[in-house]
């Protein structure tokens, strides 16, 4: 997936300016740096709900993207079981309770949004974007408030979905487990180096 | 901390009655003559005209009838307004096109539209209309901006997830819409009943709640006249409850 001379602005402020990166068509990639350096606009370019000033996305279509939003954005009147089951054709209803496993949320299937923790809140979310599928998943922070060892846990299965995904993150952690790394800067945003965690 | 509950709830009714009850006897006592037969009759006169006219088969086939007309107007209106509410919510220009004929809807006089109706359409027809007109503009109303607090995050998602206009519909549009559907139907039933039940009075269907009432009062049967009135206060109420025990199911998760 080729981004080129990508161009974001919101009125003065511009984000994004003649950015240009390659993405490889598997694995993890992880995108950090600070806070408001514009990976967030970047996630949201690709998944089409930013219209560019100018530069192009090749490689991959919006709508071949499953997005996870930096908010849970759950159905506040739908319980866990169902957030999954909305986002999910007919035929495909069925897998639900595998994806709550996943998550660890079997035993909150019948439960709603608002008796979750912010960690339970984020898994299901996840989950949700996962089970939704797609040719590229492109996942904002999606481990904020999980602990280390369920981290791990859902790490290995998205690398075992077998399907690339472009995440943001500051936890280290997470860091250490994708593929490969992107160090970031902005705004507008700008590539410091990358590599794995550990070059 | 039953006992208080159990006294709160009595109270009101008691007091209210109370206050009937003395001004029905300050009547007594200072209108000579048939003054309680004619201003205002005692609660237990009215409670056993009450009491007798239901143990006719009239009383019900009167009441049945008044329901169903106000009831099928009602549900017609609020239908009218939930698919204009959509049609202006879908479309600015369709929302410009309807707001000044809804504005007048609200602004124009009920005896003005039953006069008007009565001119133009069957007698008969007339309660149902104007049920109906007093639930369309307040469910149009209601229910756009409800459609408007519609979570533009979810929206988002939405559009992020593909989700069919059906989807968004049932997972982000109907829940935001409801509380204002519901206080909608809620407060626009009472009107409607309101409405309805005057417009009997002036257009004399039969049989009618409201021809009942206009005959009470020609005949100077003013025992029935009540017992008439606290039949339709009594209906609106039962009417709220049970509309309100319908429509509160599954919100505020």
């Amino acid at each position: 997936m080729n981004l080129s001379h990508l161009t974001v602005s919101f009125g003065d402020k511009t984000v994004l300016q003649d950015f240009s990166l390659t993405l490889p068509d598997e694995g993890i990639t992880a995108l950090t740096g600070p806070s408001g350096c514009g990976k967030t606009t970047l996630l949201r370019a690709i998944a089409g709900l930013v219209p560019l000033n100018s530069g192009s996305i090749t490689g991959i279509s919006p709508l071949k993207t499953a997005m996870l939003f930096q908010e849970n954005r759950l159905f506040p009147q739908r319980t866990v079981v169902q957030q999954i089951t909305d986002v999910l054709p007919k035929a495909r209803r069925g897998e639900a309770m595998s994806w709550l496993e996943l998550a660890g949320l079997e035993g909150d299937a019948h439960a709603y949004p608002s008796a979750l923790s912010g960690g339970m809140g984020r898994r299901l979310a996840l989950v949700r974007t996962l089970a939704l599928g797609g040719e590229l998943y492109l996942l904002d922070e999606p481990f904020t408030g999980v602990d280390t060892p369920r981290i791990q846990a859902l790490m290995s299965a998205i690398a075992a979905l077998g399907r690339p995904v472009l995440l943001s993150s500051h936890q280290p952690e997470v860091l250490a487990l994708a593929h490969r790394v992107v160090a970031l800067d902005g705004p507008p945003l700008s590539v410091v180096r990358s590599g794995n965690m550990w070059e | 901390m039953r006992a208080e509950a159990l006294l709160r709830r009595l109270l009101p009714p008691v007091l209210w009655l109370g206050v009937w009850q003395a001004c029905a006897f300050g009547v007594d006592l200072w209108v000579s003559g048939r003054g309680n037969e004619l201003l205002l009759p005692y609660p237990f006169t009215v409670a056993c005209a009450l009491a007798e006219l239901a143990l006719t088969p009239r009383f019900w086939e009167t009441v049945l009838l008044s329901l169903c007309r106000v009831f099928a107007g009602a549900a017609a209106g609020g239908l009218a307004g939930v698919l204009l509410a959509w049609a202006a919510f879908c479309s600015p220009l369709l929302r410009d096109l309807f707001a000044p004929v809804i504005r007048i809807i609200r602004a124009t006089p009920v005896a003005s539209f039953i006069l008007l109706l009565l001119l133009w359409t069957r007698r008969g027809f007339v309660p149902a209309i104007m049920a109906g007109l007093m639930v369309l503009p307040i469910v149009w109303e209601n229910l756009s901006q409800g459609l408007r607090q519609a979570d533009p995050q979810l929206l988002e998602l939405a559009r992020a997830y593909r989700f069919s206009t059906r989807q968004r519909l049932r997972l982000i549009y109907i829940p935001a819409a409801m509380p204002y559907f519901r206080s909608a139907l809620l407060s626009g039933i009472g009107l409607g009943w309101k409405a309805g039940v005057a417009a009997e009075v002036l257009c004399l269907p039969r049989p009618g709640m409201g021809t009942e009432i206009y005959n009470s009062k020609l005949y100077l049967e003013i025992p029935d006249l009540f017992a008439w009135t606290v039949a339709v206060v009594a209906l609106s109420l039962i009417m709220e409850w049970l509309l309100a025990r319908l429509l509160g199911g599954k919100e505020g998760k």
